[in-house]
């Protein structure tokens, strides 16, 4: 019966999607078109997926559980990533991505194999790539799974002989950091599943952003100050903003327009991205919980987007502030909220 | 209407049922119990003893014994995984389980995981309701939980077989022997629990459509325990006992493509214990060596793991004076020395010495005192003086009444110490101080408890995320808990047919004192009730347990809860007297197949049987 069910479910789901093709563009695909996707990590018992509208009038807590009723999404829920009409959501803790269409947020597949404590993606001509810490005792045997998004089946993968963690996709090349084991910007290029030398930016590096050809890097050390690394990815020629160790460890790194912005502590602050210095004054300071954080970051659309990492055992709380640093709306997201993802 | 169902079926085996308690015949014999202050110092409280009949109707693991005979809330990661409990709202570390009068909660993370532990190891398992670190020391905020090994002195030769097997091939054996005279008294057992554990989930499917079931869920517990007693003369004795356990454990799924792991764990217990007893004064000496350590598998395929060991050296000295007929105090000297190494917290030692006064007066055979004080001495954190003061009173012979109060505390871990990264020295042990009252109803066949309480707990640990994701444990919260609990007995005979009912209800609030929210894992209610009958060779019953919903987040969201659930549990056995006792037992256990879970994506098993053969010779 469950079956049948779900068999209708998915004859209509694809009803609809192929009607609203034909629609013009403007005319939202599915329920969860045009907003904003809020990861909560979660903690061992799971994790979820939030949903704001674009305007922020419309809000889901648990989309996931919401329309895949009964499914488990996953332990650790890491990033999303985007291909075509469908997003993939990494869980980290379960060797697993959810394979769901990204306007409909029904689950289509899920990828089962190949994966070992997956951390990141990025999707490339039908293919995707996601970082693995693999083991996390050992600083050698992380790689990246390849996987055939036509089959949502791992196909191979790329040893890295290094940590990794975050990875991006520009010009045709994965840049790839890991924060705690690791100095070096990894590059591969994944037409030849080739390392290519590596560019040493010191450890600590993490968040990256790439606009018009140079790459951002933010790197925050514990011990000395953090610092925005702009590497010109022509020639990978790098120069560096030092953030200030009077103001505090940095967190996180986006470039939007011609801005980038990124946070230190609690504090969000701005600067043009051809500026040699760092910021003086934060554009917007939030109110964060008795030990939270910091722990999602983003700018889009106009807006501002930061995350409390709370306490990892309650809902916590999403922070939109306009472009400015005026606060416009506070969400209670899930637990552990650690990304925005523009469905667009 | 599946509360009717059940109501109609109680009412039905109501004329019906098994004697709970046979052994009348042993305990007009001369018996040493091992934690003698159990008896001695819990006038003013509530004790629940289960005996050895009780334990063998239910499974072999401690958990489903006192979750379906005692007010205690459990949670359990699947069936037979880790298990931890609540007691009146406390915290895992704040049940402390004492073997033969020895504290023997980790040393590293401060609980007791209650599927590590085969009931049929113990004569009796007892529950004590409310604080009790005067006597035992840390974590008896909630209660407490005894496993007790009594030695007889009396000429016997006996053996006792339990051969139990059941679905997802769950197989038990348990053995054990008492050989003993006037003199020398022998109990050695033997127990193992192991089981595939392989069930089916109820009603739940992979997004393939595939049936989902219980994978890498296979556990193994094995025990051994030998405890020798020898009376010099009538004044003196000695005792030993010693117990060695090993626990494998897979750790069940609760997403297919996860990563298999597996943790190992075990302990080696030994406990001498010297008793003398010269009329008003009694000497009581007690040393003992615990060690437990664990293996951790993150990964099966792989020989990688992480451990932990302690090491625990205790000495205790224990002597009473009666003063007056009325009044007897006994000084207590406790001298403790742990030695803990382990991949997260390196190498630490850590010595405490403690000295305490009990003091008991019986104003008359009615109205009963006790107070006791303790005090700790160590240099790893500042101790609080711990108190106990009770009463109790029985007005005619209907109605006693009683009175506690106490001040408990749980001191913090070599976890919460030394975890490298994120273990905190300056820790301070959590503090509480409790009050309660008693009201104990006897008529006739009829025994009713009902006790209400409150705890306050201040400097409650929690391991809070800090800045660059490293968990530092602080001493934050303050807890306010407050309850009420039931329990009754009833057992009558009506020429051959014996029978007998027993139930508890729990009614609990356990509240963060900043934030005003129930904790989590803490359900408002629990109830479980069983009704028993026999006659000659026949005995049968039926158990029942509610469990109440639980926040699984500390802001109490409406919509992250593990619903309630009720499973019933319906058992027969048929004495062929072969030898002094040859028994054939079958039992449905989850008669009415519920679907539930007691921790959020961990489904416990559906309907599913079990037989045994339970042989006396």
């Amino acid at each position: 019966m469950k079956l049948t069910r779900l068999f209708l479910l998915a004859i209509s789901v694809s009803l609809f999607v192929s009607c609203s093709n034909d629609d013009d563009d403007n005319t939202p695909k599915g329920a969860y078109d045009n907003g904003i996707f809020i990861l909560n990590e979660g903690n061992s018992s799971g994790g979820s997926v939030s949903f704001a509208s674009d305007d922020l009038s419309n809000f889901t807590a648990d989309v996931y559980k919401t329309v895949n009723n009964g499914d488990f999404a996953g332990v650790y829920l890491q990033n999303i990533f985007f291909d075509g009409d469908k997003a993939y959501i990494i869980a980290g803790g379960s060797n697993v991505i959810d394979v769901v269409n990204r306007y409909t947020f029904k689950l289509i597949a899920k990828v089962e194999t190949g994966l070992v404590n997956p951390r990141y993606g990025v999707a490339k001509d039908g293919k995707a790539y996601v970082t693995n810490a693999n083991s996390f005792s050992s600083v050698t045997d992380d790689y990246i799974a390849i996987i055939d998004l036509a089959t949502n089946k791992f196909e191979s993968k790329i040893e890295l002989n290094a940590t990794a963690n975050r990875i991006l996709l520009e010009n045709g090349k994965l840049y790839i950091t890991e924060p705690y084991s690791n100095d070096k910007l990894l590059v591969v290029n994944p037409a030849t599943k080739a390392l290519e030398t590596p560019l040493t930016i010191g450890y600590s590096g993490d968040t990256m952003e790439a606009k018009d050809g140079i790459l951002y890097i933010l790197r925050s050390p514990s011990a000395t100050s953090s610092e925005i690394i702009k590497v010109k990815l022509a020639d990978k020629s790098a120069s560096k903003i030092t953030i200030p160790q009077a103001q505090g460890r940095a967190g996180y790194l986006d470039v939007y327009n011609d801005k980038i912005y990124y946070t230190v502590n609690a504090s969000t602050y701005a600067i043009n991205v051809n500026a040699t210095t760092a910021a003086t004054t934060p554009i917007a300071t939030t109110t964060l919980s008795a030990n939270g954080y910091i722990y999602g970051f983003a700018v889009n659309n106009d807006k501002i987007f930061v995350s409390d990492g709370g306490d990892f055992g309650s809902n916590s709380k999403a922070f939109i502030y306009n472009l400015s640093g005026s606060l416009q709306k506070e969400l209670t997201v899930g637990v552990g909220p650690n990304g925005f993802y523009f469905n667009n | 209407m599946t509360l009717k169902k059940h109501f109609a079926f109680s009412l039905l085996l109501l004329c019906q049922f098994i004697w709970a308690q046979k052994d009348s015949i042993t305990s007009l014999k001369e018996v040493l119990v091992s934690d003698s202050n159990l008896k001695k110092y819990s006038a003013s409280q509530t004790v629940l003893k289960l005996n050895d009949s009780v334990i063998n109707k239910n499974e072999a693991l401690l958990t489903d014994l006192l979750n379906f005979n005692s007010t205690i809330y459990f949670k359990e990661y699947g069936r037979g995984m880790l298990s931890t409990v609540a007691f009146r709202g406390t915290t895992s570390s704040q049940t402390a389980v004492i073997w033969n009068g020895i504290n023997i909660n980790s040393q590293m993370n401060g609980s007791t995981d209650f599927n590590t532990i085969s009931g049929a190891d113990y004569n009796s398992v007892s529950v004590k309701a409310g604080g009790g670190s005067v006597i035992y020391g840390s974590g008896a905020v909630g209660g407490t939980v005894h496993l007790n090994n009594d030695l007889a002195f009396y000429n016997r030769f006996e053996n006792n077989l339990k051969l139990d097997y059941g679905s997802f091939n769950t197989i038990g054996v348990n053995y054990k022997t008492n050989i003993s005279n006037e003199k020398w008294s022998a109990q050695i057992g033997f127990s193992k629990n192991s089981s595939t554990n392989d069930y089916k989930y109820l009603n739940r499917y992979t997004w393939k459509g595939e049936q989902r079931w219980n994978q890498n869920g296979q556990y193994d517990v094995i025990t051994m325990s030998a405890n020798l007693g020898y009376k010099f003369n009538a004044k003196n004795s000695l005792k030993l006992y010693t117990q060695t356990s090993n626990t494998d454990r897979n750790t069940s799924l609760i997403s297919e493509s996860e990563t298999k792991s597996k943790y190992v764990n075990g302990f080696n217990r030994n406990l001498l214990e010297y008793d003398g007893n010269y009329g008003k004064f009694t000497a009581n000496f007690k040393t003992a060596y615990i060690f437990e350590n664990y293996q951790y598998y993150a990964d099966n395929s792989l020989n990688q793991y992480t451990y932990g060991k302690t090491e625990s050296f205790i000495t205790k000295a224990d002597f009473g004076y009666t003063i007056f007929k009325s009044t007897q105090v006994n000084g207590i000297l406790d001298y403790n020395r742990t030695k803990g190494f382990g991949s997260g917290f390196g190498n630490n030692t850590r010595e405490i010495s403690s000295t305490a006064i009990l003091v008991k007066q019986d104003f008359s055979k009615d109205w009963k005192n006790e107070f006791g004080v303790r005090k700790e001495f160590t240099d790893n954190y500042k101790s609080p003086v711990l108190l106990n003061l009770g009463s109790s009173y029985q007005f005619g012979k209907l109605y006693n009444l009683k009175l506690n109060l106490s001040r408990n505390f749980r001191i913090p871990t070599f976890n919460d110490l030394y975890w490298e990264e994120g273990g905190n020295p300056d820790l301070k042990p959590e503090s509480s101080y409790q009050a309660e009252i008693g009201n104990v109803f006897t008529f006739k066949n009829i025994s009713l408890t009902q006790t209400v309480y409150y705890i306050k707990i201040t400097d409650l640990l929690r391991w809070v995320p800090g800045k660059n994701g490293i968990w530092i444990p602080q001493n934050t919260d303050k807890v306010n808990s407050y309850g009420a609990e039931t329990l009754l007995s009833w057992k009558k005979q009506y020429g051959k047919n014996y029978f007998g009912a027993n139930a508890t209800y729990a009614y609990t609030v356990s509240k963060n004192e900043e934030t005003d929210k129930q904790l989590f894992f803490v359900p408002f209610s629990k109830v479980t009730a069983a009704v028993s009958y026999s006659r000659s060779r026949i005995s049968a019953y039926y158990q029942f347990l509610y469990n109440g919903f639980v926040y699984t987040q500390a802001d109490n969201d409406p919509n992250q809860i593990v619903d309630p659930y009720t499973v019933s549990n319906i058992g027969i056995d048929y004495d062929f007297k072969l030898l002094s006792s040859f028994k054939l037992g079958f039992q449905v256990l989850n008669l009415w197949n519920e679907n539930y879970e007691s921790l959020e994506n961990r489904p416990m098993p559906g309907r599913n049987f079990n037989m045994y053969l339970n042989l006396k010779f």
